[in-house]
C-alpha cells in the first residue's frame, strides 16, 4: 500500500487528530441520544473551549515554557478551563436556544434554526471581543518531542491530547454505564415520557447532558489549540469532522463516536499518504459514504439505551 | 414571562447594530490661499470591506505625503487629497475610478491598490488621461494591456519569484529545495515563476490547499532531507507549516514570499518556531528599514499607529507624483501629469522612482527579511545578496 513507508507516522498522527474528533463527537451523540436532536452550535462549544483554556494558560506561562511538573499542572488547568468554558457554553446554549423552543414543542426545523442561528452569533461575538487573528497557546512544553516509537516520532502535544482524551473517553464510558446520572441519560434516550413517569427529572438529565457534551468538547477545544492555534472560527472544521465521526461510528452510540474519530482520523492520514493532501477531506467523506451505504445506521449502530 | 420576550427581540436587535458599522469620510471644500492654484491628488483602493486595513495603510501614507508638501511651502501651488473607496473590488473600481474622472480638480490618482480592481478602472483612466501610480498591484499582466496612464512603484508578482529562487540558490546555497505552494491563485503564480526560474536546481513542489494539519507534509518535507522550504502562501498557513515542520523534527531553512511577510507569522507561530524564517517581498516595511525612520515617525505622529504594508510605497508614489508637478510649467493638465511622471526620476524611501516605458518601476527590487530574536529585520535586497 501507499502509506505502509510511514506507516507509523502516519497512524500517530491519526490516532491524535482521531481522539480530539471522538471528543467533540461525543458532544454530539450525547446529545442527540436524549433530544434526537443534532446540536449544530456544538462547535462553538469548542471554540469556546480553546478561548477559555488559552486565556487560563496565559495567565499561567510567562515568557518561558515552564516544562516539568509545572508543565503538567499548567496542562491540566488548561484542560479544565477548556472544559468549563464549553461546559458553561453547553449550558447557556440549551437554556436560551432550546429549552424555550422544547417548552412549546416547537418543530424539529426550529431547532435546527435555532442551532445555526446560536452558532453564528456565539463565533461572530467570539471574533468580535478575541479578534479576528489566530492566536497562539503560549508555549508549555520545554521538548517538542517525546520519544520514537518504531520509528515514528511522538510529539508531546501528540502525547498529551491522546492521554487525555483517552482518561475522559473512560471517565465518561464509566459514568454512562455505572452511575445514577448515567442510568439517568440512558432511561431518558430509551423513552423520555416513561422515564419521566418514573421519575427522571427530564430537563435535569438534558442539562446535565449537554454539560457533559460540553465539558469534553471544550477540553478538545483546548487541546487543538495546542497545536493549531485559537481563532474564533476554529470550531467549523472539526465540527463537521466530529459529527461525521458520529455518524460513521453510529450517532447517539457512545462508544461508536470513539470508534467513529479514531476511524475518521486514521483514515484521513492514509488518505494523504496515498493521494496529495489535496485529497484529505474527499477521502474520508468518501469513506464515509461508503460506510453508511452498506450500514446506514454507523459502524456500531444508533444506540444510548434506545434499539436501533 | 415580558422581559424574556424583550430579550429575544433585544439580541437580533443588538446584532443588527452591530453590523451597521459607518464608515465614511471624504474631503470637500475649496482652500485657495493667496491666489495659488488648487489641485487634487488622490487616492483610489479599498478603504472599507476584508481588506480595508491595506488600502487604509495607503490612504494615511498618501494624506501624509500631501501634508507634507503643503507644509514645506514651496509648492507653486496648494495641493487638495480626496479619496475614493473601491473596497479591492473589480466590480466596483470603474466606478471609484469615475468618482475621480468627474472631479475636475483631480490631477492625479495613488492608485487603485489591488490588481483586480485596477484592471477594472484602468481603461476609465487612460481615456480620462489621468495618470494613476499604483503601490501595491503587482499582478504581472497589468503593464500589458495597453494603458496608457498606469504606472507602479513596486514590481511584479513574477520579479519576486525570479529574484526568490536566485536567492535560495546563491544567498542560501540550497541544493535541494521543498517548494509548496498553497494552491491559491497567489501562491501557485508565484510558485510557478520559482519554479521555472529554479531551472534545473533539484526540487520537489506540491500544492496543499489552505488547511490546518500540516503534520503529513511537514513530515515529508523533513524526510526529503530538503535545506531549503519555500512556502508560497500566506502567513496564518506558514506558522502552522513551521510548527509542523519544528515538530517533524525539520532543520533546514525555512521561505516565504510577501504573502507570509507579516508580524503576525511571529505570533501565531511562536517566536521560537519563527526564528530564522527568510521572507522575500518586493514591499520594503517602514518600521524595520533605517532609510524610512523619518517617514515612520512622521506617520506615527499623525496617525498613532505603525505605518503598514504597503505605507511606504503610496508615500512614494504620492511624493514622486507631487515632485513631477512641482516640474510643470504654467497650469496643470492631467495631460502635463502623464508626461511629467512618464519622466521621473526621484528618490524615495524604498527604491529609485524612474518607470520604464510600459510603466513598470525600473530596477526590480526585491528584499530578503529575516526573523531574528522574534522581529523580522531586513537583510538587504535580493541584488546585494547574491553577488
Amino acid at each position: 500500500m501507499c502509506f505502509t513507508s510511514q506507516f507509523w507516522q502516519l497512524t500517530v498522527a491519526g490516532l491524535a487528530i482521531g481522539s480530539l474528533y471522538a471528543l467533540i463527537a461525543l458532544g454530539y451523540t450525547l446529545v442527540y441520544g436524549v433530544l434526537q436532536l443534532i446540536n449544530f452550535a456544538h462547535s462553538e462549544v469548542f471554540m469556546a473551549g480553546g478561548f477559555g483554556g488559552l486565556f487560563l494558560v496565559r495567565e499561567l506561562v510567562g515568557d518561558t515554557a515552564p516544562g516539568g511538573a509545572a508543565a503538567v499542572l499548567i496542562t491540566t488547568a488548561g484542560i479544565l478551563g477548556g472544559a468549563l468554558a464549553g461546559a458553561g457554553t453547553a449550558f447557556v446554549l440549551e437554556r436560551t436556544a432550546y429549552r424555550p423552543l422544547r417548552r412549546r414543542g416547537a418543530p424539529r426545523l426550529a431547532y435546527l434554526i435555532s442551532a445555526i442561528g446560536a452558532s453564528l452569533f456565539l463565533y461572530n461575538l467570539a471574533g468580535k471581543e478575541f479578534g479576528r487573528l489566530a492566536i497562539p497557546m503560549p508555549d508549555i512544553y520545554t521538548s517538542g518531542t517525546v520519544f520514537h516509537i518504531f520509528g515514528a516520532r511522538v510529539t508531546t502535544n501528540q502525547l498529551v491530547i491522546a492521554g487525555a482524551a483517552l482518561v475522559m473517553l473512560i471517565a465518561l464510558d464509566r459514568l454512562v454505564a455505572k452511575t445514577r446520572l448515567g442510568q439517568g441519560i440512558r432511561a431518558v434516550a430509551q423513552d423520555a415520557e416513561t422515564a419521566s413517569l418514573m421519575g427522571v427529572d427530564i430537563n435535569k438529565v438534558i442539562t446535565l447532558t449537554f454539560i457533559i457534551g460540553g465539558l469534553l468538547g471544550g477540553a478538545a477545544g483546548f487541546l487543538y489549540g495546542l497545536v493549531f492555534n485559537v481563532q474564533y472560527t476554529m470550531g467549523f472544521i472539526p465540527g463537521v469532522k466530529a459529527f461525521t465521526a458520529a455518524v460513521l461510528g453510529g450517532i447517539g452510540n457512545v462508544r461508536g463516536a470513539v470508534l467513529g474519530g479514531l476511524v475518521l482520523g486514521l483514515v484521513e492520514n492514509y488518505g494523504v499518504a496515498c493521494a496529495s493532501s489535496a485529497y484529505r477531506d474527499i477521502i474520508a467523506f468518501m469513506i464515509l459514504v461508503l460506510v453508511l451505504l452498506v450500514r446506514p445506521s454507523g459502524i456500531l449502530g444508533e444506540r444510548l439505551g434506545r434499539s436501533a | 414571562m415580558l422581559d424574556r420576550r424583550l430579550l429575544r427581540l433585544a439580541v437580533p436587535l443588538a446584532v443588527g447594530a452591530l453590523a451597521l458599522t459607518a464608515c465614511g469620510g471624504s474631503s470637500d471644500g475649496e482652500s485657495g490661499d493667496g491666489g495659488k492654484k488648487t489641485y487634487t491628488l488622490a487616492y483610489q483602493g479599498p478603504l472599507s470591506g476584508d481588506n480595508a486595513q491595506l488600502g487604509i495603510n495607503m490612504d494615511n501614507a498618501v494624506q501624509l505625503a500631501v501634508e507634507q508638501a503643503n507644509k514645506k511651502g514651496d509648492l507653486p501651488f496648494t495641493l487638495k487629497f480626496a479619496n475614493s473607496d473601491d473596497v479591492g473590488d473589480p466590480a466596483q473600481g470603474p466606478t471609484a475610478a469615475q468618482k475621480l474622472i468627474d472631479d475636475a480638480s483631480v490631477v492625479a490618482v495613488v492608485g487603485p491598490a489591488f490588481s483586480g480592481a485596477t484592471k477594472a478602472s484602468e481603461p476609465l483612466f487612460s481615456e480620462a488621461n489621468l495618470v494613476s501610480v499604483s503601490p501595491s498591484a503587482t499582478n504581472p499582466n497589468l503593464t500589458s494591456q495597453g494603458f496608457k496612464t498606469f504606472f507602479r512603484v513596486v514590481p511584479p508578482d513574477d520579479a519576486q519569484g525570479a529574484e526568490a529562487a536566485a536567492y535560495m540558490l546563491k544567498g542560501l546555497k540550497a541544493t535541494n529545495i521543498y517548494l509548496v505552494d498553497d494552491k491559491s491563485e497567489y501562491g501557485v503564480g508565484l510558485a510557478d515563476v520559482i519554479g521555472k526560474s529554479l531551472g534545473s536546481a533539484k526540487f520537489k513542489r506540491e500544492g496543499i490547499p489552505i488547511t490546518k494539519d500540516y503534520s503529513t507534509i511537514a513530515q515529508k518535507v523533513s524526510s526529503s532531507g530538503a535545506d531549503v522550504m519555500y512556502y508560497s502562501g500566506y502567513y496564518a498557513e506558514l506558522a502552522l507549516f513551521t510548527k509542523a515542520l519544528k515538530a517533524a523534527g525539520y532543520k533546514g531553512a525555512i521561505a516565504s514570499g510577501d504573502g507570509a511577510n507579516d508580524d503576525q507569522l511571529i505570533t501565531q507561530a511562536g517566536a521560537a518556531a519563527a526564528e530564522g524564517i527568510y521572507l522575500t517581498c518586493p514591499c520594503n516595511d517602514a518600521n524595520v528599514d533605517p532609510n524610512a525612520t523619518e517617514f515612520t515617525a512622521a506617520y506615527k505622529a499623525k496617525f498613532n499607529t505603525n505605518p503598514g504594508t504597503y505605507s511606504p510605497e503610496a508615500y512614494d508614489a504620492a511624493n514622486a507624483i507631487i515632485q513631477a508637478m512641482k516640474g510643470i510649467d504654467g497650469d496643470i493638465t492631467r495631460e502635463k501629469v502623464v508626461a511629467a511622471v512618464k519622466a521621473i526620476d526621484y528618490k524615495g524611501i524604498t527604491k529609485q522612482i524612474k518607470f520604464e516605458p510600459n510603466g513598470e518601476v525600473a530596477g526590480k527590487v526585491i528584499f530578503v527579511y529575516q526573523v531574528k530574536a522574534g522581529k523580522r529585520a531586513i537583510l538587504g535586497t535580493t541584488g546585494e545578496l547574491t553577488k
